[in-house]
């Protein structure tokens, strides 16, 4: 049997996705070459295309569209504002494994930040989907993470998205409590040695929920970790045990 | 469409036009909110990064969208990163309305009574198995296990399906006059 015979009956599925990496790879290849597999591969991927018109439209959740254009301003963004650093030396919880002393960066307030964006939006789109002529910057590598919460924050999530090439990640908060008065979310980098450092303060929105940017970027640190600390500036090291935490690897 | 005419508002218009397909789509793979939610999120900053490499010539915008919805869904469900998987291309889309929004509304409900139509029509074997791949991500092999026949027959069952899929939208003028031409 040749390779033709062999193959032109699995187009569909490889059209489909479902054939295994190693078949997948010697299909793109066969269909490359054979002029009736490829004519077969597209009519296969217009039937295929198709599919999804035969899912009833959901309205997703009306937060879902902020989310979607703080990344994107992010993400397009290179000269983010940057929040005021602040040196000071303070004691660290030994379930942190202290260094002595610690530079802390922070946002003061990451609702704020996100207003800035999505402000900077609206220059960008232009430059990004419109101006096709204009020049654009490569793809930026984007890393994915995922926090989970612990002890009194059980249930509650977070999802980091590293945008590396701008130096900025997005934290998006899920499913955490709300807050006793004068309190705040405290986010905090944890370097492989256990030092931590401040990056970010918040307050969740009715739901639970909260989009966070953190203007620096990840690389150096092996954790990252929510508190909850006084509010409105945070703590310059945390007071107590992580109770949301997830491994940036 | 708008992208091209200079509205800086084009991403909030695109979000807004396919907003409820594409988490319809994610839904459909994943049955989870919070991660259909985050499908369509890294779906939109897919298209939004990538930008200047779209090609009208190959496919409408929402085709690009929905796929990359469908694609990164799947790697939610199957655990996967993007790197694993055959990625399902840009295709040319269904005959897609450039006019109004009240003529692109009637022009979609056309493109999904048909395309219903032609999948309530075809045997419910071959039906299953395209929607297991493509709504499921399950390979040919994985099928098979699960239907109980030789992965042979779930490959013939794909191909009659997507065959009759595409001569039944064919026929009623719901593919571009130069599908067969294009890249």
């Amino acid at each position: 049997m040749s390779d033709h015979e062999a193959l032109e009956g699995a187009v569909a599925a490889w059209v489909l996705g479902a054939l295994d990496t190693g078949e997948a790879e010697a299909m793109r290849v066969h269909v490359e070459g054979c002029a009736s597999c490829s004519q077969a591969a597209a009519r296969f991927r217009a039937a295929a295309a198709s599919l999804p018109l035969e899912v009833d439209e959901i309205a997703p959740p009306a937060r879902l569209r902020e989310r979607v254009l703080v990344a994107a301003a992010a993400a397009r963004s290179s000269t983010l504002p940057s929040a005021p650093a602040r040196k000071k030396t303070v004691p660290v919880n030994g379930r942190w494994k202290p260094a002595a002393t610690i530079q802390v960066g922070r946002l003061y307030a990451a609702a704020a930040a996100a207003t800035v964006l999505l402000a900077l939006l609206v220059g960008l789109v232009a430059g990004a989907l419109v101006g096709r002529n204009s020049v654009t910057p490569a793809p930026p590598q984007v890393a994915r993470f995922t926090l989970v919460g612990h002890g009194p924050l059980t249930g509650a999530r977070g999802t980091v998205i590293d945008l590396k090439n701008d130096g900025v990640t997005l934290v998006d908060f899920k499913g955490l409590p709300a807050l006793a008065k004068g309190k705040v979310y405290e986010v905090w980098l944890i370097t492989p040695g256990g030092r931590p450092e401040a990056a970010a303060v918040f307050v969740p929105d009715s739901n639970g929920g909260k989009v966070v940017l953190v203007s620096r970027p990840l690389s150096g640190f092996a954790q990252m970790a929510v508190t909850t600390e006084d509010g409105p500036d945070g703590a310059t090291a945390p007071t107590q045990p992580p109770q949301l935490y997830g491994a940036l690897a | 469409m708008v992208l091209a005419a200079g509205n800086q508002d084009a991403l909030l218009e695109l979000y807004d036009r396919y907003a409820g397909l594409a988490y319809a789509v994610a839904m459909r793979v994943l049955g989870d909110p919070a991660r259909a939610e985050d499908a369509v999120q890294e779906a939109f900053l897919k298209i939004w990064t990538n930008a200047s490499s779209f090609d009208p010539r190959k496919g409408s915008l929402r085709t690009w969208l929905i796929t990359a919805v469908r694609n990164r869904s799947i790697d939610f469900l199957r655990g996967r990163g993007a790197h694993e998987r055959e990625e399902l291309e840009l295709q040319p889309d269904l005959a897609e309305s450039h006019g109004s929004d009240p003529w692109r509304e009637v022009s979609l409900s056309l493109e999904r009574a048909a395309v219903r139509q032609a999948v309530s029509s075809l045997p419910a074997e071959q039906r299953q198995a395209v929607q297991l791949a493509y709504f499921g991500g399950y390979s040919q092999a994985e099928i098979a296990d699960m239907t109980k026949v030789p992965v042979s027959t779930v490959k013939g069952r794909m191909r009659l399906a997507l065959e009759k899929l595409h001569s039944y939208l064919q026929g009623r003028g719901l593919y571009p006059t130069d599908l067969e031409a294009a890249p």
